[in-house]
């Protein structure tokens, strides 16, 4: 069973990253998105050295909500639209494949968004980065998981119900509490002038991921119910 | 009818009787003088509010495994009674806070969850209200009522973790630290009302729910009629 | 008891805030129930 989850989560991942990479809509708007609101972030504070860092982190989780709130849409519109969600089920064994293939996808796409604008947010606000790279980086991949699980199941449930742009971060961001506040202590920890790891922050994000891992894994296949 | 009638009486009275306890039998306390009695009525409301969420919860798993509408309606019956509770937490709160503090909100840490959670179950409700067909609605609200409570903790936790590393003023002080037995007898007595008219409010609501759906069975049949 | 007004205004806007759900309830349920009974009464006339 394992291998067969795991190898039918492969194909269909690559189908989500060959459909993205195609066109790459996804990933170009989702990163402008996240430039114009780093620019407008700007006019709201004074970007002095000592208060990017204060606010900095806290922006940029910000700027990665409300980025992946819009990203994730298309999540599951895309399969109702061509009505392919029914040949998806078919496809596959296991209708846990499908969401893990997605949320891994979903994942991928706003880690490489965040990676992306890492620099930019460096250069914006002078907020020195590369030192803490490595550990920058695990903060975004169990920040992004979180978004990406939680967001891809909501994005199947929004995908049902009227008003579903403006329905899914209603849904979504409240959820995501707790992934804004340990992200964001963590990545402050790690752009404070004498850089440290809030572990207690990283084991927090480390249990949502896993909590609502399980949750989908025994929920998930009601989501995609007909 | 007769029955929900005399049981609201009840309820009043205890509601009454709890409010005597709160005002007459504990003691004035020292710092804050008469205002920290709101304790009385803002601590049962916040602990009423999570367990009708909890029984929300309970409604929303069994309707995934069931399918029985019962469940469905258990589980918008508690989500709301437990937003009324939630609310008036949420009111009571800044009410003490604003003699106290001089400040109207504090983003003490369960405040701010509090928030949270009412947040989440809006959400819950606004989903319902945007889907039509009533088993889709019941099968996804259920899953959504689902991932919103097990957050709960998730909610509560992170953020006092992160209040823990700024501390900021705590409103109403742990429940029980620092209260002395008679404050502590009292609050406990007051909890009971609060539990009461939970039960009140959810039946009444439970009720409105079946009409409901017994609405829908009568219109189906004089359609096939 | 200088903060008095503040206890009695929690505890009128708490309560308040039951009555009210309370009433709102209890309206819808007698308005389902006026139309159930319209509807169950037309039902065996159809038939």
């Amino acid at each position: 069973m394992g291998l067969g989850l795991l190898s039918n989560t492969l194909v269909l991942l690559g189908k989500e990253l060959r459909t993205e990479l195609r066109s790459r809509e996804l990933l170009t708007t989702t990163v402008i998105f996240i430039l114009l609101v780093m620019v407008l972030f700007s006019f709201t504070f004074d970007p002095s050295s000592s208060d990017a860092r204060r606010f900095g982190a806290g922006l940029l989780w910000l700027a990665f909500l409300f980025a992946a709130s819009l990203m994730l849409q298309p999540c599951f519109l895309r399969e109702q639209t061509n009505d392919t969600l029914s040949a998806l089920r078919l496809a596959v064994s296991d209708p846990f494949a499908i969401l893990l293939a997605k949320l891994a996808a979903n994942t991928l796409f706003l880690l490489a968004t965040e990676l992306l604008m890492l620099p930019v947010f460096a250069v914006l606000y002078n907020v020195p980065v590369f030192p803490v790279f490595g550990q920058l980086l695990l903060v975004f991949f169990l920040g992004s998981l979180g978004v990406s699980v939680a967001g891809t199941a909501l994005s199947a449930i929004s995908a049902q119900a009227r008003m579903r742009e403006l329905l899914l971060p209603l849904l979504l961001l409240p959820l995501l509490t707790p992934v804004l506040v340990a992200s964001t202590q963590v990545t402050a920890g790690l752009l404070d002038v004498q850089p440290f790891v809030q572990w207690k922050g990283v084991g927090f994000l480390a249990v949502f991921d896993l909590v609502f891992l399980t949750a989908l894994w025994l929920f998930g296949e009601y989501l995609l119910e007909e | 009818m007769k029955k929900q009638a005399a049981y609201a009486a009840f309820v009043v009275l205890l509601l009454a009787a709890a409010a005597y306890a709160a005002f007459f039998i504990a003691p004035t306390d020292a710092r804050q003088g008469v205002v920290y009695r709101i304790i009385f009525l803002h601590v049962p409301c916040a602990e009423t509010g999570l367990l009708s969420f909890f029984v929300c919860f309970v409604g929303n798993v069994a309707y995934v495994l069931k399918r029985d509408a019962k469940w469905d309606w258990l589980g918008v019956s508690a989500a709301e009674v437990g937003l009324a509770f939630t609310t008036a937490c949420l009111v009571t709160g800044p009410i003490w806070a604003k003699p106290v503090w001089g400040i109207w909100w504090t983003w003490d840490a369960r405040l701010t969850s509090t928030a949270v959670l009412w947040l989440l179950y809006v959400a819950y409700l606004l989903l319902r209200s945007l889907i039509e067909e009533p088993e889709r609605r019941a099968l996804l609200s259920a899953l959504f009522g689902i991932f919103a409570f097990i957050d709960v903790p998730l909610v509560f936790g992170s953020i006092r973790w992160w209040r823990t590393q700024h501390p900021q003023p705590v409103i109403m002080g742990g429940p029980g630290s620092g209260l002395d037995p008679t404050m502590k007898a009292v609050l406990f007595f007051c909890w009971a009302p609060m539990l009461a008219l939970m039960v009140l409010l959810m039946q009444s609501r439970y009720r409105l729910e079946a009409m409901r759906g017994d609405l829908d069975v009568v219109r189906r049949e004089m359609e096939t009629a | 008891m200088k903060n008095l007004n503040s206890v009695f205004a929690a505890y009128l806007v708490a309560w308040g805030i039951f009555f009210v759900y309370y009433l709102t309830v209890a309206r819808r349920a007698a308005a389902l129930r006026e139309e159930l009974e319209k509807l169950k009464n037309s039902l065996p006339r159809n038939k």
